[in-house]
């Protein structure tokens, strides 16, 4: 499964996101996709999933909680991974 | 007595045009949500579902779920909603203890259970949304008669909902709650809450817990208007409450506080429509209650009870400046006992374990009587919550008996989470247990004591846990330690726990 799908299928555990949000820019955590009660796993996941290891920087970043900043810091990452 | 769904169809026939529900920029009429359940009875009598069968139903918050309890009440059948990201172990468990024969799910939920190797669910099969194969569409029922079928054998005594205690895999209680249990709990709380039918009631919390269902029956009950939170956060609630002017609502105390935090920054709308807010779950921070009856300006209640009781008492923050941290006195409805270990009546001011009985009561554990019954002392429920009354009956909460840990209002059994980590080949011995936290009351918290020659580290714990537990029952915090205190019999003391992490971790 790519990034996007994955994170995206993730999020939707609980609530489908409505067709006309713009998902690139969603704010996740503001929106109450996942809660201070499920980040830690959310998180957890997305690492298991792809190989990586987020730092605590990148998870304190602000964009870590849009999905599309998301998305492309996962893929950063696994880029980085298979050239080291 | 006048059943659910009759009472129902009668608000739906005197205020067809009032909102019945909104719920994520949707809203629904009266007569609109009658002809939906129509169509949702309709469609689930063609397809087999009978009089007292059993829905499995992983429940978001939405319009349709509302409508599918009300459709269950219409045909005297029983839903057993769960958390939908509990793990699949979990959700079996549920459905067991539940006597679940058909199930109801989102197509990603499907989709889940296949991945992980599927749920032995014998019945039909309905999808909530989109297609998904071998199983029925729910959006096919739109093409169903709107008129509502009555089933003659619906009494009021019929199962509505079973709702599980946690998310456990151990042995889960199922409490069975009838449709007469749901129509007396929100009786109780119209009254005492003096909720009208002009009410706009909001309901903030997760429908698979019985608080949300309560909060969505009472206005649909009485033909006020429910305001239905699709998913939680500070900002989508104080947005809701503004734009939709609600009027009363129960939160739990958790949600509360993070609404408190957000207050206290600029430019947040002011509010002027809350009349009455009751805080439930935990106690609040003096603080928080504070700022919340500053910004909120309404009235502030806060209560005490339990899944199998219900509300038992209440307290209005006027009355709590003299009876500081009171939960408050019992409703007309229940009768409060202490009772010490030996099962004798405490005396006033002593602690002991809180005991209720109560008309409000849950119809049992669901075909477990004889472990309710062991729950009941002279038909008082044992809640596992120790307390006591003043001279004047204000019950004071001081702990629990029970072992558990409470994150923003939900149950957790440290059993789950400890059997989970002690999976890992790595680990000698674990335990789990409750760590204060400002924004949910409590965290999960787990101790580690690693096997001789080996290493771990927090990560292979991490994983562990966010592969096989719910994402409520997540360690937020996990410390290793050289050994677990015991006392001399050897039996661990996990009252000690708290005060041997911070002796013993200082670092973490």
């Amino acid at each position: 499964m790519n990034v996007s799908d994955f994170i995206l299928n993730r999020l939707q555990k609980k609530y489908t996101i409505d067709k006309n949000i713009d998902i690139d820019t969603l704010n996740y955590v503001e929106n109450g996709y996942v809660d201070s009660l499920g980040i830690i796993q959310f998180v957890i996941e997305i690492e298991d999933q792809f190989g990586i290891q987020f730092t605590d920087q990148e998870v304190i970043d602000p964009s870590f909680k849009i999905v599309g900043g998301l998305i492309k810091l996962v893929e950063r990452k696994m880029m980085s991974n298979e050239k080291s | 007595m006048n059943t659910l769904a009759n009472l129902f169809f009668e608000n739906a026939v005197l205020y067809p045009d009032k909102t019945a529900i909104w719920c994520d920029n949707e809203s629904i009429t009266y007569s609109e949500l009658a002809d939906l359940i129509s169509q949702y009875s309709n469609y689930l009598l063609a397809h087999g579902i009978a009089y007292r069968d059993h829905i499995g139903i992983p429940m978001n918050n939405s319009i349709e779920s509302v409508a599918l309890i009300l459709t269950a009440a219409n045909l005297g059948v029983a839903l057993v909603p769960i958390n939908p990201t509990l793990p699949l172990d979990a959700i079996k468990t549920a459905f067991a203890f539940g006597d679940v024969k058909h199930l109801m799910a989102r197509r990603i939920f499907f989709e889940e259970c296949e991945r992980l190797g599927g749920l032995n669910v014998d019945g039909r099969k309905f999808c909530l949304d989109y297609e998904y194969e071998s199983t029925l569409p729910l959006a096919d029922a739109l093409k169903m008669s709107t008129e509502r079928p009555i089933i003659s054998e619906v009494s009021g005594d019929e199962t509505l909902i079973i709702t599980m205690t946690s998310g456990s895999t151990g042995s889960p209680k199922p409490i069975d709650l009838t449709q007469n249990n749901k129509y007396q709990r929100a009786m109780a709380h119209i009254s005492l809450y003096n909720i009208t039918k002009e009410d706009n009631i909001l309901a903030a919390t997760p429908l698979y817990h019985s608080l949300a269902e309560r909060l969505v029956l009472i206005p649909l009950l009485i033909g006020g208007t429910s305001v239905l939170l699709p998913r939680f956060s500070p900002n989508i609630w104080l947005n809701c409450v503004k734009d939709f002017q609600v009027t009363f609502t129960i939160a739990v105390s958790a949600q509360l506080s993070q609404i408190a935090e957000l207050l206290s920054s600029p430019f947040i709308p002011k509010i002027h429509s809350l009349r009455s807010v009751v805080s439930s779950s935990a106690l609040l921070e003096p603080h928080v209650k504070s700022e919340l009856i500053e910004k909120l300006k309404c009235d502030f209640h806060e209560m005490y009870g339990t899944s199998e009781t219900s509300t038992v008492t209440n307290i209005n923050f006027k009355q709590s400046l003299n009876q500081k941290q009171s939960v408050g006195r019992p409703l007309p409805e229940a009768d409060l006992r202490i009772l010490r270990k030996n099962g004798e009546l405490a005396k006033t001011n002593e602690i002991g374990e809180i005991a209720c009985r109560t008309s409000l009561m849950c119809n049992g554990y669901y075909g477990m009587p004889e472990i309710f019954d062991k729950a009941l002392k002279d038909g008082y429920f044992k809640t596992g919550d120790m307390g006591y009354l003043d001279e004047d009956g204000f019950l004071y909460f001081s702990g629990r008996k029970k072992e558990l840990i409470i994150t923003g209002g939900i149950n957790i059994y440290p059993f789950d989470v400890e059997n989970c980590v002690s999976k890992i080949p790595e680990v000698s011995e674990c335990a789990a247990f409750a760590y204060p936290d400002e924004r949910l009351g409590e965290v999960v918290a787990v101790a580690v004591v690693i096997k001789e020659n080996c290493t771990l580290n927090k990560r292979t714990i991490q994983v562990q846990c966010a592969r096989n537990l719910a994402d409520f029952q997540q360690p937020h915090k996990i410390f290793f330690v050289d050994e677990l205190p015991k006392n001399a019999m050897g039996k661990l003391v996990k009252f000690k726990l708290m005060e041997y992490v911070r002796l013993n971790c200082l670092n973490e």
